[in-house]
């Protein structure tokens, strides 16, 4: 249970949402593996926009769906139908390569474990989507450096990732998600290979990053990991099927705690 | 692009640190690369560094000399000669007028006298070299005598001494570190020549630069040759050749100039001159060139260097296809490493850049490690490869561009090695790689076809090839062609292999699905054995054919089991002694003595044109001469009378297609011994015998007995040789006396091992002719030992013998080590292949290992599973690489087999044979070292996979917290 003086203050309302441009816009996105008998619908018609400086949690059971949403958010996989919209880029109709230059520019990703590349220390690691971009290493490593220094990782820049605990490899590989001009981090059970208490601190970073003016999204299963969010999007069978603002969250957690709040997510 | 170069090197340091990573991986593809950049670089060095410069070259030729004076042996005729004379193959000159032309004339021999071709004012110093045994430790030693005033300076350099001095007075001598180690002696030691009482104490040991390997001892000039040639003479032996050169210095000036040069040659010497040689005259100036080409090196290499590039070529194609599949292995590895670069905005050729880099950075250390051993190793071994070579290097030389282009040999195998990968690699999603989501891969469909294009017109050219033509290079690269299609082919190849896998049990048929399945690594390795299996199965099929051939061929010299010794050194005097040494050293059966017919002094040799000495033959009889080798006008060939039909029709005339080969003894065709000989040799016809038993003498060639049968044979003495000389300059009969006397002529199918015309003793004394002692023929009950062979020939050393006995044992073809070499080569190269194969593939199959696990398998599934999966990639490499191997051995024997028939054709058209026929070349499949491939090296290959396997599998590894 999650002392909730660490929670973090009440973010502030975004201001005049209608506005702002959101990082990431899904609109009717449906996506069905396979064909015939071995039909399978991971996505059916969800609809999610999220807004820079917010983090959405997206819960649910085994096959709702959530892994799916993230890797086509990510332009990793491809919808059956509607779109994807990162900054204002309709990735649907993107190249593989441009798909590639997103990437290494727009999108940064969070897995559940070994996210770094163990050949390379972990300044390299976060400099690696910039020196892809063709950036010189020097360059590279400078703004990686600055990246880690920003999260209080600096001493670890020239730590290979066998040579890190599991807690400091995830906060290495927010980093990277963020570094340079990324803005928006889809980060998936970024805490399920740690344990709780670590896992909160990584959750922290990420929950701090957007406050900094990142847009993040969070697949866990988890509901107290789910309450650093700033709204909870629970999926069903491929559908959104309920959705909550922080503070109900936060009253779910505070009610039933994790399970009860797990077991609400499932309905 | 910066951007293209800067993403490189991220790809280059991932590349770098997880070869470091996976040092094991690594260390085998490195080796794989770097050995045979080690071994070409070693030569490369060798090479370049035994290569001597012009000027090293005269050095060690005329030491501290300008010139060097040869008697040309032309009696003092003018020549003209090459000015590059003491280039190595390209010492000539030749008599103003041709050599032909010479001889004919009846002043052709003698000598020149080399002191009038000095210049004046000039120093000289004799050089004179012979040849004689001397007794050793070890018995007698052939050795080279060399009469050098060593200390001179004009010799400085000549040789350089070791230890002690050179000698200073007569009865010392100086010799090489070989011959003192030939016949185990030391410094202080007396030796003695064989024909002089002498001894001659060893003050000094030294070393010719240029010709380590020689026996050679060095004495002051007058003090040996002299008194072993007058001792020589006083026995009645003809003396040791001396040769005198003369070393000359003329101090200073210009040297010894082509002026000079002409000038000496037109007194009968040739000269080698270090001016001449450091700066040649122009071609124009050289009359020699009027009549030779001057020399031109690049005739021949084209082919040299084009059947290098081939095998060059092929070894890298082999390299490549065996490092290829370490590659993927390595990318299949950290496929959720190339996933996350994925993720992280890698596209397609970041990945293949990381994987290909992979090959650059084990490319580019191979290259630097296979030079630097190369260059050590030779650094290294430089004694022994002087030792080897016979010569010392010039300098260690290295060339570093050529080095370089080696290295970047090096380089271009592993970049070619990674390519495939590298696409596969970046061909795969970003998210299947991630999730570790395995899918069939599948196999390119265009190759295939290619692999089918290649197939088709490499076979229409090595069937042309055989069938239609005469060139092996169009069999050679017709199958070269066709070879490579089929390691296109091989994803084909092996997928038709998977219908065999319904009825076999679990483990290999779950091996051969899953080697089916995924093609895309399985070809490669499949590809990798079979292209070593085809070249091995090639040559084991050829060398096999040949070998049988030369079997069939092979002519008994003797009948198996017999041998015989001769010696026709002064008298005979050494044939009790070489009795002795038979009896002692081998289990005889029946022994028989030789004497020989000896014209003149009783001490002269068969064929010596001392003046005191005569020669003889056996008398044929002009009607029973081949007219392809008798008769026509002097100077020509007699055979270019003939049309060329006629020539065809005489081949095969019975006067023509006489043929004598076999070791029993005689000399001119003659061989004096009674019955025993007979005995010896197997000859059983009762005629024969009788006749011999009589007293009479037996003929094996009806060639000697004159139309008009009389019952005898005749034996020609001829005794002046400058009237033989002059009539068979004309084209003329040598002058001499026929002596005929009553012979017997054995039937034709009886064989004589080389007798044609045997008399006994009794015969010839008749006859009135003289008889030596010659040698002996023997039979033994039981083939010699090596060791009593080697005892046998101790003891023929220690008498004197510079002739060994001969002793048939049939025929025994060296092709053994060869087929066993390739047959092991290949056996390697597919265990190694199939090894990486099956790494590859247990990477792939884990996930099946678990399940398999998880439903109760026991853990020996799991090694059945990787022997199976090794054995399978062996078993289709070899058995496709066999078949692969056969065919254009096949085309390349039918080929041979045209082309002997149209040169021996063409030798019967110009006159050259007269009804000699050759054997077809059989075709021969090997089938012991098929058999071992395709049986013994599948089950090795699988048994070694199983046993490095662990029955267990590793633990899944988590995040470490």
């Amino acid at each position: 249970m999650p002392d909730q003086s660490h929670l973090p203050q009440q973010p502030q309302q975004p201001q005049q949402p209608s506005r702002i441009q959101p990082v990431l816009q899904l609109e009717q996105l449906t996506r069905v593996h396979g064909s015939g008998a071995t039909e399978v619908h991971a996505l059916r018609g969800v609809n999610l926009s999220v807004l820079p400086g917010e983090l959405v949690a997206v819960m649910g059971p085994s096959g709702s769906g959530k892994s799916t949403l993230l890797t086509i958010a990510g332009g990793l996989d491809s919808p059956t139908s509607g779109r994807v919209v990162v900054e204002g880029t309709d990735i649907t109709r993107a190249s593989r390569k441009q798909l590639a230059t997103l990437r290494r520019r727009s999108i940064g990703y969070v897995f559940q474990d070994y996210n770094l590349i163990p050949a390379l220390t972990a300044a390299e690691n976060v400099s690696l989507p910039r020196e892809l971009d063709g950036l010189s290493a020097r360059k590279a490593r400078v703004s990686a450096l600055a990246a880690l220094e920003e999260m209080d990782l600096g001493h670890l820049a020239d730590r290979f990732p066998d040579e890190m605990s599991g807690g400091q490899q995830q906060r290495v590989a927010i980093a990277r998600a963020l570094v340079g001009d990324r803005r928006l981090v889809l980060a998936d059970e970024p805490t399920g290979a740690l344990d709780s208490e670590t896992g909160e601190s990584v959750l922290a970073l990420l929950r701090a990053r957007c406050e900094a003016g990142a847009a993040g999204i969070l697949v866990t299963h988890e509901p107290r990991f789910a309450a650093w969010a700033d709204r909870v999007v629970f999926l069903r069978d491929g559908s959104v099927v309920d959705e909550t603002m922080r503070s109900g969250a936060e009253s779910l957690l505070a009610v039933g705690g994790p399970d009860a709040a797990g077991q609400a997510g499932l309905k | 692009m910066t951007g293209w170069y800067h993403s490189w090197l991220a790809a280059i340091r991932i590349a770098r640190r997880d070869a470091w990573r996976s040092k094991g991986r690594s260390l085998l593809v490195l080796s794989m690369i770097a050995l045979p950049i080690l071994g070409v670089s070693a030569v490369d060095v060798t090479l370049r560094s035994a290569e001597l410069s012009v000027a090293d070259r005269m050095d060690r030729r005329l030491g501290a000399a300008d010139a060097l004076l040869t008697d040309s042996g032309t009696g003092g005729a003018p020549i003209e000669q090459n000015p590059h004379l003491g280039t190595p193959g390209d010492d000539n000159w030749h008599p103003v007028g041709g050599w032909d032309a010479h001889h004919s004339k009846p002043t052709s021999e003698g000598r020149a006298d080399l002191s009038k071709a000095v210049p004046a004012g000039t120093k000289t110093l004799t050089d004179t070299k012979g040849h004689t045994p001397l007794r050793t430790q070890h018995g007698l030693l052939q050795t080279e005598v060399r009469e050098l005033k060593a200390t001179d300076p004009l010799a400085k350099g000549l040789m350089v001494l070791g230890e002690g001095r050179f000698p200073e007075k007569a009865g010392e001598i100086a010799a090489t570190h070989h011959f003192l180690e030939a016949g185990g002696l030391s410094l202080g030691d007396k030796v003695k020549p064989r024909s002089l009482d002498t001894e001659f104490t060893i003050v000094g040991a030294y070393e010719l630069p240029d010709e380590l390997k020689l026996d050679q001892i060095n004495a002051l000039p007058g003090t040996f040759l002299g008194p072993l040639n007058k001792s020589l003479a006083d026995q009645g032996l003809s003396p040791t050749g001396g040769e005198t050169n003369y070393l000359v210095g003329s101090g200073g000036g210009e040297g010894f100039t082509w002026n000079m040069v002409k000038e000496a040659n037109s007194k009968g010497v040739a000269v080698l001159s270090r001016a001449v040689a450091l700066n040649p005259p122009t071609d124009s100036e050289v009359p020699y060139y009027r009549h030779n080409a001057s020399p031109d090196s690049s005739n021949g290499t084209a082919g040299a260097l084009a059947a290098a590039a081939t095998v060059v070529g092929l070894a890298l194609l082999e390299i490549c296809l065996l490092a290829g599949p370490a590659f993927a292995v390595g990318a299949r590895r950290s496929r959720r490493q190339l996933g996350l670069v994925g993720a992280n905005g890698g596209d397609r050729r970041h990945i293949r850049a990381i994987v290909l880099s992979g090959g650059l950075v084990i490319g580019v250390a191979a290259a630097v490690v296979g030079t630097a051993l190369g260059i050590a190793l030779t650094l290294a071994l430089q004694p022994v490869l002087e030792g080897y070579l016979g010569q010392r290097f010039g300098a260690f030389e290295l060339r570093p561009l050529e080095l370089f282009g080696i290295a970047l040999l090096a380089v271009f195998t592993g970049l070619m090695a990674a390519i495939v990968p590298a696409v596969t690699a970046s061909r795969q999603p970003v998210l299947a790689s991630l999730t570790g989501r395995r899918g069939v891969r599948k196999a390119n469909r265009v190759l295939p076809a290619v692999g089918l294009v290649a197939v088709a017109i490499g076979a229409a050219v090595a069937l042309y090839g055989a069938v239609a033509s005469d060139s092996f290079l169009l069999v050679a690269a017709g199958s070269a062609l066709a070879e490579l299609g089929v390691v296109a082919l091989t994803p084909v190849l092996v997928g038709l292999f998977g219908r065999l896998g319904g009825w076999l049990p679990l483990s290999p048929r779950l091996a051969l699905r899953d080697a089916v399945r995924n093609r895309g690594r399985t070809a490669p390795a499949v590809a990798a054995v079979l292209a070593a299996v085809a070249g091995t199965v090639a040559v084991a099929t050829y060398t096999a054919s040949t070998d049988a051939k030369q079997r069939a061929e092979y002519q008994e010299m003797l009948p198996y089991g017999v041998g015989s010794a001769t010696t026709d050194e002064a008298g005979g005097r050494d044939v009790s002694a070489m009795r002795s040494a038979v009896q002692a050293n081998l289990p005889l059966d029946v022994l028989a003595d030789v004497q020989r017919i000896v014209v003149g002094d009783k001490k002269c040799t068969p064929y010596s044109d001392d003046a005191k000495c005569g020669q003889y033959e056996v008398y044929i009889p002009k009607a029973n001469r081949c007219p392809l080798h008798e008769g026509g006008v002097a100077g020509s060939d007699p055979s270019e009378r003939f049309s060329v039909e006629e020539r065809r029709a005489l081949a095969k005339d019975w006067r023509c297609t006489v043929e004598f080969s076999g070791d029993a003894p005689g000399t001119a065709g003659v061989t004096v011994g009674d019955e025993k000989i007979l005995k010896v040799l197997g000859i059983t016809d009762p005629g024969v015998v009788n006749a011999v038993k009589q007293g009479r003498a037996v003929s094996f060639e009806r060639a000697h007995f004159d139309k008009n049968n009389t019952g005898k044979v005749g034996i020609k003495v001829v005794t002046d040789h400058k009237k033989a000389e002059e009539a068979l300059a004309a084209g003329r009969e040598a002058p001499g006396r026929v002596t005929h006397l009553p012979a017997h002529l054995a039937p034709e199918d009886v064989k004589a091992y080389g007798i044609q015309l045997l008399v006994p003793p009794a015969a010839a004394k008749e006859a009135g002719f003289t008889t030596v002692p010659y040698g002996l023929v023997f039979s033994t009950s039981a083939l010699p030992s090596t060791e009593r062979s080697q005892s046998l020939n101790g003891a023929f050393d220690k008498i004197g013998l510079t002739t060994a006995p001969y002793i048939e044992s049939g025929y025994s073809g060296s092709t053994g080590i060869v087929l066993l070499a390739l047959t092991v080569f290949a056996g390697l190269v597919t265990i190694g292949a199939a090894g990486i194969a099956t790494g590859l593939a247990q990477a792939d199959a884990e996930p099946d290992l678990k399940t398999l696990t998880a439903v109760g398998a026991p853990p020996r599934v799991r090694r059945a599973l990787s022997g199976f999966q090794c054995g399978t990639v062996a078993l289709m490499g070899v058995v496709l690489g066999s078949a692969a191997g056969v065919l254009p051995s096949i085309g390349l024997l039918l080929n041979q087999r045209r082309a002997d028939e149209a040169s021996l054709q063409r030798s019967v058209d110009e006159g050259w044979i007269g009804g000699m026929s050759t054997t077809e070349i059989p075709i021969v499949i090997p089938w012991e070292t098929l058999g071992s491939l395709v049986i013994a090296v599948p089950v090795g290959a699988a048994l070694l996979a199983a046993l490095v396997t662990r029955s267990r599998g590793a633990v899944a590894r988590r995040a470490e917290a």
